[in-house]
């Protein structure tokens, strides 16, 4: 049988490593209260007695006298308790997602996927779910400021506005620095602010820009653009270290589309294949069906040999093809099979690799089916050669004035530390930043924009897809959007960016409609659906030109010596704009499973050798990381994340972790996050990471079952055979359950899912789930109520990995629910494995007694403890708080509770409306925005209901069937695209 | 052993309420203590409009004290008058003047009626208003809490403990069974006061706190019969009844500005809300714990339950009070009684097999419990 293995040192020594595992575990609850609070059981016992004491006494004197205040005039739309949701759009860090915002008595608590949009299509990622909490940030700007002090805007307004006419008159540079800006009606008013002052140059600024397609693209094509990815019409995906499922440009989408590609439910179904050319183990890595390490520098030699075998193929050239370090013979055939439905693509930012990669495409006639050209991807436009361009000017004294508007490259760009003392020598520098950042902080102006779930905007995240945002809370603090900013300094006198932003869309967008007649008419239908999608798409698709090309296949020798160091976005905290969201800093890393650090992931060979151990500490060019061996990672490399070591983002965010956006490199006006002959030495140190990938063992015991494609096809049950035989086992003492009326189940697909965590931080956002910070997380107290299991099998050098969601299983036999001696966790009439926190009385055995580890403990009060002083340590934080789910106290257990909020909800609307529930109406929160479709809840008692065709599916099994639980989770069997 | 661990509860549960009772004697003398005077007032003046308001000034007088209407404490019964403390608020950023004008000239049908032939000295008048600034200011000083219940646990202790020293010290009583019954008599009491209490704790049976108008339900309701959901509005939608928005009210007021009970005073309170966009700030009744969800459109909207079963004869309340004790209890026994409307409402479509046993007649009828509703996850989540 084949062995799943969830660490090296299990792999190595499994009977050691389960002696040691428990005596950690141990370990870790003796370390109790002693750490977090320096005080002993027996303080803990005497400041028990004279609380309970001072309680009793306080509670029998007065009794709280609580207000009711009710709105002077109601609004229409709302009800008191009960959550309304607004279709807005998340665009952040070159991020596009269309979104639904719940809003519970006048707060936004909660980020859902919205259907009607093409682009995300109910899906969100970790970090869209997370960026709720981003409003309620302690770190925000409360007013505006001037070197710090409070101050006013009208005062900000006049100095700057003298400011800007005084350079305006002396014509000196005034540059604009932002982010991509994706929305028509803001790039309006940019041209429009340029109109009023010419001196004003706007540029576009990325932290990991897209610069290397845009370029091969102009090359290629004549126009600078990123074209639009059809991963759903593609049956051969070919990645050369994109990670297109986490990170790379429009990720959420990608989910989507490679996942429906790879649904395997009826006989007939047909799966996508997918190789992956990386550095590292990416999350899209993880995925892959045939995954090659490879050194960065010999991506481009691949590409080369590969469009040589291709030519080669097609009798184009008889030269031979040059040789490849690794053997793309199989990659080759199995790419001409399938033209016109194959897709390559790389995530370099060298401009030669990315027109091979198009030469490869257009090889294979990919232009038009699976890559077109009419529609491009706007959502990264930065432009490093004019950023280069910008900080020689800055320092020549050409540039007299800098107005920061979401970039921040000071913590971003190598050479942020010189910037930092530009932008504090400039005659004026202003930035709109809404809350704490490291560019912001060099600024002499602080004009706080508000957050965006505050604001009025659109987007246009794809041409021709077009999008609403709407302010779902009046403003917490006194900002102004910088687009009103903007324009106020432009000469509007009053000026109101909502207005402006109506009259554009009925101006430029209600024209291209032909539904409603009215504007107006027009403006609310959008406003209602997040979305605009007109029929006609506006472009035509490009024709490819060989320009560049002859330049591209030149192999040049690279460097062999030193290592070769890879620099990648973490899929928690991507470029680390979000670095003082807790949400995002504590979940764990997909593949590491490390949260509240980054790390230099190393080769397991090159770790063997060297002695090197997970958490050992090395330098590279001098700087000190701490070790993660990585299966998977290629011999002579090392992968480091970006997006950590903040400076200034907050209490959560500082100093986590180290900034390696310093290693960049700049190369042909392109960021290049590789570079080569790093020096690596190891030391003696140790530095602890909050490695959470061992925990809540399952003991060995076989939880992931596989099969491939071709198995699959010949047998359904193929990797499921198991299933069968503990049924046939099957015996029990306990009388059967009847569930009269409903019977909630869920299935997870274990093909679908890409393990990207989204679920995790949904959960968290909906069930108020908090955040214990790193030295918890180590002592395996990690409160998520779904975790995304991570296994490994075969060699370490180049393992398969699994991803595997676990929330509690919800028994019909449930162990945990006849150990509790106080009847706190019973059985539902509709199956729900139940927690009643103000029964529990914390004795733990139900954790104990649980198989599948889900249960957690709450070891402290983590809400309104200074110790803990992560979101729910302020008014501000806790405002984010689910008001429908209970917060948890000290002392009792919590667990998944298949958001039974929800459900209660769902089924008192039903019951108003006299009417029977839907299949699908109810959506737990991890399953409503899940971006590979891969949870499915139901109804189990409803035999057509989907979950129901899930149970039903051959590949469907139980977690330890043979304990016989009868659990009503049910998990897919994973499958693999292997070539047979 | 049983002997010295009831003696040893014993003095502990006196220091314990010895504590408790000192704890309250430094709070109140500090709140007297901490009555300073403002607003230019002396303190004779103060001192003297206090006694005037009260009627302890020995002068000869026609009509009655202002406390005789405007009453200081909290009563249970319904005073329509405004309270002191409501006059004191409302007149405290305004000038002598005007409160004069309003006691000596009165507008509306009833004060005219009550403070009709006042003829009272400028200077009276003035120490009045000093009494009330005052008044606003510090607060209205609190009621002595009564102290029965723990005078009675003390004095049982006290018997306990004489009881249980004559039974093995002193032998002043012959019968031993007679200090043994006082002892096991007055342990038994103290037990039950203790239980009582204990479950009581954090319930608010009858719980009726002052408002900050005096709203009568039984005026409204009871005499001129308006239904509850023309207020409540989204009881049959929402998870709360709603407590009606401002301007609702103002759907009679803006006519209706002066009651047969209270005058003026108290409808101008809710249009001077509306006009100032300040709203008004009720005492919250029905607090259930944080950790129980309850819903009123599953039991109104989709139950069809009367108000009254819960709420109960709201139409006889001047002043509203909770009327279940809205314990577990109360909810599980109710739901046991319950029987659910199973043929009419399609979403009990759901339950096939318990409409199969109800055709068959293997079952007459469902109750609310039959179909889960005594789960824990029905109510804590």
């Amino acid at each position: 049988m084949t062995q799943y293995w969830r660490s090296l040192e299990e792999l190595n020594n499994p009977v050691e490593f389960k002696k040691n595992e428990v005596k950690l575990e141990i370990d870790a609850k003796r370390a109790v209260a002693k750490k977090a609070s320096g005080s002993s059981r027996r303080d803990f016992l005497k400041v028990l007695g004279f609380s309970v004491a001072t309680a009793a006494v306080v509670a029998s004197c007065k009794r709280p006298v609580n207000k009711a205040i009710p709105f002077l005039v109601k609004p229409e739309e709302v009800t008191p308790g009960m959550a309304n949701y607004y279709a807005s759009s998340y665009f952040q860090g070159n991020e596009y997602c269309s979104i639904l915002v719940k809003v519970r008595d006048g707060r936004p608590i909660k980020i859902e996927g919205n259907d009607l949009s093409s682009v995300s299509q109910r899906g969100t990622s970790a970090r869209v779910q997370a960026s709720v909490l981003d409003l309620y940030d302690d770190a925000r700007f409360k007013t505006p400021l001037k070197r710090g002090d409070e101050t006013s805007w009208a005062e900000a307004d006049e100095y700057i506005q003298v400011k800007l006419d005084q350079l305006k008159k002396d014509n000196k540079k005034v540059v604009l620095l932002t982010s991509t800006i994706i929305s028509p009606t803001t790039k309006k008013v940019i041209q429009e602010f340029q109109q009023f002052y010419p001196n004003v140059e706007w540029l576009q600024y990325d932290a990991v820009s897209a610069k290397g397609i845009l370029k091969a693209s102009e090359l290629s094509f004549g126009k600078a653009f990123v074209p639009d990815y059809r991963f759903d019409k593609a049956k051969v995906i070919v990645s050369f270290g994109a990670d297109f499922l986490g990170t790379w440009l429009s990720s959420v989408e990608y989910t989507k589309a490679y996942s429906a590609g790879r649904k395997l439910m009826d006989k007939g179904d047909e799966m996508n294949r997918h190789y992956q050319f990386e550095t590292g183990m990416s999350l899209t890595g993880s995925n892959a069906d045939v995954r090659f390490p490879i050194k960065p520098s010999e991506e481009k030699t691949i590409l080369t040999a590969l469009y040589y075998q291709l030519m080669q193929a097609k009798d184009f050239i008889t030269i031979a093809a040059p040789a490849s370090p690794v053997d793309i013979t199989g990659l080759a055939e199995d790419l001409l099979d399938n033209e016109g439905s194959s897709l390559v693509v790389s995530g370099s930012n060298d401009a030669d690799t990315q027109v091979l990669v198009n030469a490869i495409n257009n090889l294979l006639g990919n232009y038009g089916k699976t890559i077109l050209t009419e529609s491009a991807l706007n959502t990264h436009a930065g432009n490093d050669e004019n950023f280069e361009q910008f900080l020689a000017e800055l320092k020549d004294k050409k540039v007299a004035a800098v107005l920061c508007w979401g970039a921040n490259p000071v913590y971003n760009h190598p050479k942020g530390s010189e910037l930092k003392t530009l932008i504090e020598a400039a005659e004026l520098s202003v930035s709109f930043s809404d809350r704490k950042d490291e560019t912001t902080a060099a600024c002499h102006w602080v004009l706080p924009e508000p957050h965006y779930l505050e604001a009025w905007n659109d987007a246009e995240p794809k041409s021709g897809v077009y999008s609403l945002a709407q302010p779902t809370i009046s403003k917490l603090f006194d900002s102004r959007q910088g687009q009103e900013t903007l324009m106020k300094w432009a000469g509007v006198e009053a000026p109101n960016y909502y207005e402006y932003l109506k009259k554009n869309w009925s101006d430029e967008f209600y024209q291209l409609q032909t539904k409603y007649a009215d504007p107006r008419l027009f403006w609310n239908d959008v406003l209602q659906k997040g979305v605009f999608e007109p029929e006609v798409k506006s472009g035509e698709a490009l024709s490819y030109t060989e320009n560049g090309l002859e330049k591209a296949v030149q192999i040049s020798e690279a460097s062999t010596d030193g290592w070769e160091v890879a620099l990648y976005q973490s899929v928690a905290l991507k470029d680390g704009a979000s670095g003082n969201n807790p949400w995002l800093q504590e979940l764990p890393d997909p593949i590491a499973k490390i949260s509240w650090d980054n790390f230099a992931a190393v080769p397991v060979k090159w770790a063997e050798e060297n002695g090197v151990q997970n958490e050992s500490v090395i330098t590279l060019n001098g700087m000190e990381l701490p070790v993660f061996v990585q299966p998977g990672q290629a011999a002579g490399t090392i992968s480091v994340a970006l997006g950590y070591g903040r400076e200034v983002a907050g209490k959560v965010g500082d100093n986590v972790g180290k900034n390696m956006y310093a290693h960049v490199q700049v190369k042909d006006g392109a960021k290049q996050f590789w570079f080569s002959g790093a020096k690596v030495e190891t030391t003696e140190k140790t530095f602890e990471l909050a490695l959470s990938q061992t925990h809540h063992s399952m003991e060995g015991r076989p939880i992931v079952r596989e099969t491939n494609f071709n198995e699959w096809q010949l047998d359904p049950t193929s990797g499921n055979e198991l299933q069968e035989e503990h049924e046939e086992h099957a015996v029990t003492l306990y009388p059967e359950q009847e569930f009269k009326g409903h019977h909630w189940g869920m299935a997870v697909d274990l093909s679908s899912c890409v393990g990207c965590g989204n679920c995790a931080i949904s959960c968290q956002a909906e069930n108020n789930v908090q955040v214990i910070g790193k030295e918890q997380v180590r002592n395996r107290r990690i409160m998520h109520w779904i975790r995304v299991d991570r296994y490994f099998s075969n060699e370490p050098e180049n393992p398969k990995v699994f991803h595997q969601p676990v929330m509690c299983q919800h028994c019909d036999n449930a162990p945990c629910e006849n150990v509790c001696p106080v009847s706190a966790t019973p059985h539902s009439d509709e199956g729900l494995n139940q927690m009643a926190y103000n029964r529990c009385v914390g004795t733990k055995y139900c954790v104990n007694n649980c198989p599948y580890k889900v249960r957690r403990f709450n070891w402290f009060k983590y809400v309104g403890n200074d110790e803990f002083d992560y979101a729910s340590n302020s008014d501000l934080g806790r405002m984010v708080l689910n008001p429908d789910v209970t917060v948890r106290s000290r002392g009792v257990v919590e667990k998944c509770s298949f958001c039974v909020q929800r459900i209660q909800e769902k089924k008192a609307e039903a019951k108003v409306a006299g009417r029977m529930l839907e299949d699908g109406e109810i959506q737990p929160a991890c399953v409503q925005s899940c971006p590979a479709n891969a949870l499915v809840f139901g109804d189990l008692n409803d035999p057509n209901s989907k979950i129901s065709k899930h149970f039903k599916n051959e590949r469907n099994y139980h977690l330890l069937e043979e304990l016989h639980t009868l659990p009503s989770v049910g998990y897919l069997t994973k499958v693999r695209n292997k070539k047979a | 052993m049983s002997r010295n661990f009831y003696v040893k509860l014993r003095l502990k549960q006196v220091h314990v309420f010895v504590f408790t009772f000192l704890s309250f004697l430094i709070l109140t003398t500090n709140l007297f203590a901490e009555s300073v005077v403002t607003d230019g007032h002396s303190n004779e003046e103060v001192k003297r409009g206090e006694r005037f308001f009260k009627g302890l000034l020995p002068f000869k007088r026609d009509y009655s004290s202002c406390v005789s209407c405007h009453n200081l404490q909290l009563t249970d019964t319904l005073n329509w008058n405004p309270s002191a403390m409501d006059i004191a608020l409302k007149y405290a950023d305004k000038d002598f003047e005007s409160f004069k004008a309003v006691v000596m000239n009165p507008v509306g049908v009833k004060m005219e009626a009550s403070h009709v032939n006042f003829t009272l000295p400028e200077e009276d008048l003035k120490t009045v208003k000093a009494y009330l600034d005052n008044l606003a200011h510090s607060g209205v000083p609190p009621a002595k809490p009564t102290h029965f219940n723990l005078i009675l646990f003390l004095f049982l202790g006290v018997l306990l403990t004489w009881a249980l020293a004559d039974l093995i010290f002193l032998h002043k009583i012959k019968l031993k069974i007679i200090p043994m019954i006082i002892f096991l008599g007055a342990f038994g009491w103290q037990v039950k006061m203790i239980i009582t209490d204990a479950i009581k704790l954090g319930r608010q049976e009858n719980y009726a706190p002052d408002q900050p108008v005096k709203f009568s339900h039984k005026v409204h309701v009871g005499e001129n019969g308006i239904d509850c959901m023309y207020c409540h509005t989204t009881v049959e939608q929402g998870k709360s009844a709603g407590i009606p928005a401002t301007n609702l009210c103002m759907n009679c007021h803006i006519i209706i500005r002066e009651g047969t009970n209270s005058g003026k005073f108290e409808i101008a309170k809710v249009v001077e809300a509306n006009e100032t966009g300040k709203p008004i700030e009720w005492t919250r009744i029905h607090n259930l714990p944080d950790h129980v969800f309850f819903s009123h459109a599953v039991h109104v909207g989709s139950g069809k339950l009367d108000c009254k079963q819960c709420h109960g004869p709201v139409e006889e309340m001047d002043i509203m009070e909770q009327y279940s004790d809205l314990s577990m209890g109360f909810c599980v026994n109710c739901h046991r009684d319950t029987k659910v409307d199973f043929g009419n409402n399609g979403y009990y479509e759901h339950f096939v097999k318990m409409h199969e046993d109800l055709k068959s007649g293997a079952i007459d009828s469902v109750t609310a419990a039959d179909i889960g509703a005594n789960d824990c996850m029905r109510c804590h989540y």
